[in-house]
């Protein structure tokens, strides 16, 4: 057996574990940058553009200095400057308290020439439209891939679709804003940051601020979500340190949600002419694709497409386009949610020119099985798990206006990890210690950490205390990518057993064994095959003395891998009176390697349903054509789905321990959109072509139907 | 091996105040990954600098954009 494996028989793993923190966050204990407060805090407020589009003219920190409770200003833009999209930060004051604050930062006067702004990815394109920039064009080639003979693909092809399909921007909704409160301590900075990434925040802190990365020490103990968007300390991080250092005193400069809709970042919007051929019988045959979308002002917007499917001949040429809005960020799965809207929907509508089942026509379509490709396996399993043999043809034929109908989507994700490090101490009083400078940021990462020190050791979980979410401990890399678990879970392992045969060759003379003649299980340091022959825990640890043992270990290779793949399962029922879709149930199959914590891999992945569910039919970031503004950076126009707009979640987790971890918090995202849009299709026999399924979209759709067919 | 849907930033050519989520993520490539889509770009740039999707001199942060001779790159 190779020195680092995972056990073949655990006793954890793959368990249902409780988060650890769980009782911390239910009973308010647990303490986010939000909670943080420090003596003689003060509060900072940005002021930012009200303008999508315009040039600074003058700033005026005159009033605001001389305001109540103010103790220090500072002129982020200066005259000249251009301002991008409404909210870009122009200026920043810091006050005693968050109303002196915001009310001196009324009172900053900027006055602005505003420029004509494009809010739309239409007018980008318009040959005569407006411009964004004043020095950037609206458009820039994106890229470009083409493989196979494409017309001989659609020569091949005895049914062709030709239609536009297009997904929405939506913003990240962190329920914790985006934020900090930054202290410090003559030249050394101590920042608490609702991070992805404690490491990579403390260098953002470093460069940006110009002094050394040593100086800088960031802690993150919970977090409230950040879904790819909170890797660096961003302007709000550094305007913060700033006014810290000009106040002298800590300063918390926590978002509002209007600023966390209007410059945390966003999912960019994706559109796509496609021509797409299938042979009479059902092969994929040619793919034809124009696509693009927008992330905003001069930031891209790529996805993959076709997403999956094997179409041997195919061609894709992307442009990137750029308006007066906030710049998109990685939004779990970047891209692969949008490229599989746009591929899925139109599967089910070459599979019905076919006459195929749609499980059918994507088994006969899809990647062949392999331990990284499973799509084959789960449509088959998923579809008898799912009642799929109920599904109707496309229309429901019931009378009434309650339609229901079923929809399927595949997808997949990398989630390969590496590169963590971690630091293990093993007591004489028995209690184990293990650091890593990884961050929790909702998954259950803390967890995964005691688990595998406790499966190591032979203890409960409780016996282990992690520590995480601060810069003082051993590198680890940013929580994102679905890396988290891939990358630090080989580390604590590897550490765990090391230290593990530290406290042997302390143990093994005092029974009379070598070393590698010992086991550690249940809370007792045994030797192998005669369990009576050892020490509790706590006495084996005793032999210690007085220097504990401490060591230090990292990421190996062979303990994680990379690639898993899901399909999902859709059931929705739609008034066609109102529009109204209601999504009654989900089913979603899913591998992610070897499964650390049943519960948290679980939670994963009905986490990832529940935001695709928003994405589907709730969440649209809307900008005002006329003044650029967004109409609902609020959390009331901003729709998101409630607990009754919740459906049947069911997660079948394959586990398969030989492939080692691989991460999982992006891959349950991905399908959830698509397969409601085609059981959407399926209930009503309309094809809705773009997300969000809102219900004047559906009405319109149904309308065009009977106007003649969507299809 | 390279990251299909991850852009090389080379150092010489490109700002080394350039920044994306790869670059701090520890995730390895997945060699598989082309079987199943051609390559794309989905990535969020940033500057070290300012912290944010535009540089010092205001204009955007992109590859095609922090090489050669703007003012602000550092090489």
């Amino acid at each position: 057996m190779a020195k680092y494996s995972w056990p073949e028989k655990p006793t954890l793993l793959g368990t249902p574990v409780k988060r650890l923190d769980g009782p911390d966050k239910v009973t308010g204990r647990a303490r986010y940058t939000h909670d943080i407060n420090r003596p003689g805090m003060i509060y900072g407020k940005i002021v930012r553009s009200p303008y999508p589009h315009a040039k600074v003219v003058s700033i005026d920190l005159s009033a605001a200095e001389k305001a109540p409770g103010v103790k220090a200003t500072l002129a982020y833009m200066k005259p000249g400057d251009e301002v991008h999209y409404q909210g870009d930060p122009v200026a920043a004051v810091a006050a005693d308290t968050e109303e002196r604050a915001r009310d001196a930062a009324r009172l900053v006067r900027v006055r602005y020439d505003a420029l004509p702004q494009v809010s739309s990815e239409a007018q980008a394109m318009a040959a005569d439209g407006p411009k964004w920039s004043t020095t950037q064009p609206n458009t820039r080639a994106g890229q470009r891939a083409e493989t196979g003979d494409l017309e001989a693909g659609f020569r091949q092809a005895g049914h062709i679709v030709e239609q536009t399909y297009s997904t929405h921007v939506i913003t990240h909704v962190c329920l914790e804003t985006h934020g900090a409160v930054c202290e410090w301590d003559g030249d050394k900075l101590t920042a608490w940051v609702s991070t992805q990434g404690v490491h990579q925040c403390a260098q953002g802190f470093a460069q940006a601020l110009g002094i050394p990365q040593t100086n800088v020490r960031v802690i993150t103990q919970y977090m409230g979500g950040g879904f790819g968007s909170k890797f660096a300390p961003d302007s709000q991080g550094i305007i913060c340190a700033k006014l810290a250092k000009a106040a002298k005193a800590p300063v918390k400069l926590m978002l509002d949600r209007k600023e966390e809709h209007l410059d945390t970042g966003n999912r960019p919007s994706a559109f796509a002419k496609i021509r797409a051929g299938v042979s009479s019988g059902g092969k994929l045959t040619a793919f034809d694709g124009q696509s693009w979308g927008t992330g905003g002002a001069g930031a891209g917007s790529g996805f993959p497409l076709p997403y999956l499917y094997q179409f041997p001949n195919r061609r894709r040429v992307h442009t990137d386009v750029y308006i007066n809005a906030g710049q998109q960020r990685a939004m779990r799965a970047p891209g692969h949610p949008q490229g599989c809207f746009l591929t899925e929907i139109l599967m089910d509508e070459l599979a019905d020119r076919v006459k195929m089942d749609p499980v059918e026509f994507r088994i006969k379509n899809a990647p062949p099985l392999a331990p990284n490709a499973q799509w084959i396996k789960y449509f088959q399993e998923g579809a008898k798990r799912f009642g799929w043999d109920k599904r109707h043809a496309t229309g429901d034929p019931t009378p009434g206006p309650i339609k229901t109908g079923m929809g399927v989507s595949a997808h997949l994700w990398g989630g390969a990890g590496r590169g963590s490090q971690a630091h293990v101490d093993l007591m004489s009083d028995g209690s184990v210690v293990v650091k890593c400078g990884t961050q929790d940021i909702g998954t259950g990462t803390r967890t995964l950490v005691a688990i595998v020190a406790a499966e190591t050791f032979g203890l409960p979980v409780s016996a282990v205390k992690p520590e995480i979410g601060d810069t003082i401990y051993p590198f680890s890399g940013g929580s994102g990518g679905s890396t988290t678990a891939a990358s630090v879970t080989p580390a604590i392992r590897t550490t765990s057993v090391n230290a593990l045969d530290q406290l042997f060759a302390k143990v093994a003379p005092t029974l009379g064994v070598t070393p590698d003649q010992l086991a550690a299980e249940g809370g007792r340091v045994f030797v192998r095959g005669n369990n009576s022959k050892g020490l509790s825990w706590k006495d084996a640890c005793k032999l210690i003395g007085t220097e504990p043992i401490s060591v230090d270990g990292k990421w190996e290779d062979g303990l994680s891998s990379s690639g898993t793949s899901g399909v999902q399962f859709a059931e929705a029922e739609v008034d066609i009176e109102t529009g109204v879709v209601r999504v009654k149930r989900i089913l979603a199959m899913q591998d992610c390697g070897l499964i650390v914590d049943k519960l948290t891999a679980e939670s994963q992945a009905y986490g990832g349903v529940i935001a695709a569910i928003n994405f589907a039919l709730f969440e649209d970031r809307i900008l005002d054509r006329v003044t650029g503004q967004m109409v609902n950076p609020n959390m009331e126009w901003y729709l998101l789905a409630g607990m009754s707009d919740v459906p049947k979640i069911d997660i079948v987790l394959n586990n398969m321990p030989e492939r080692g971890v691989i991460g999982i918090g992006e891959p349950p995202t991905v399908s959830t959109a698509s397969a409601i849009a085609n059981a959407v299709r399926n209930a009503t026999g309309a094809t809705i072509r773009s997300l969000p399924l809102h219900p004047h979209k559906v009405l319109a759709a149904l309308e065009q139907e009977r106007a003649g067919g969507t299809n | 091996m390279e990251h299909l849907t991850s852009p090389k930033l080379t150092p010489g050519v490109h700002c080394l105040s350039l920044r994306h989520k790869g670059m701090y993520v520890t995730s390895m490539p997945y060699p598989e990954e082309s079987q199943f889509y051609d390559a794309y770009d989905a990535t969020a740039y940033w500057c070290v600098e300012t912290q944010r999707g535009f540089g010092p001199d205001g204009a955007p942060v992109r590859p095609d954009c922090c090489q050669g001779d703007r003012d602000c790159c550092k090489h």
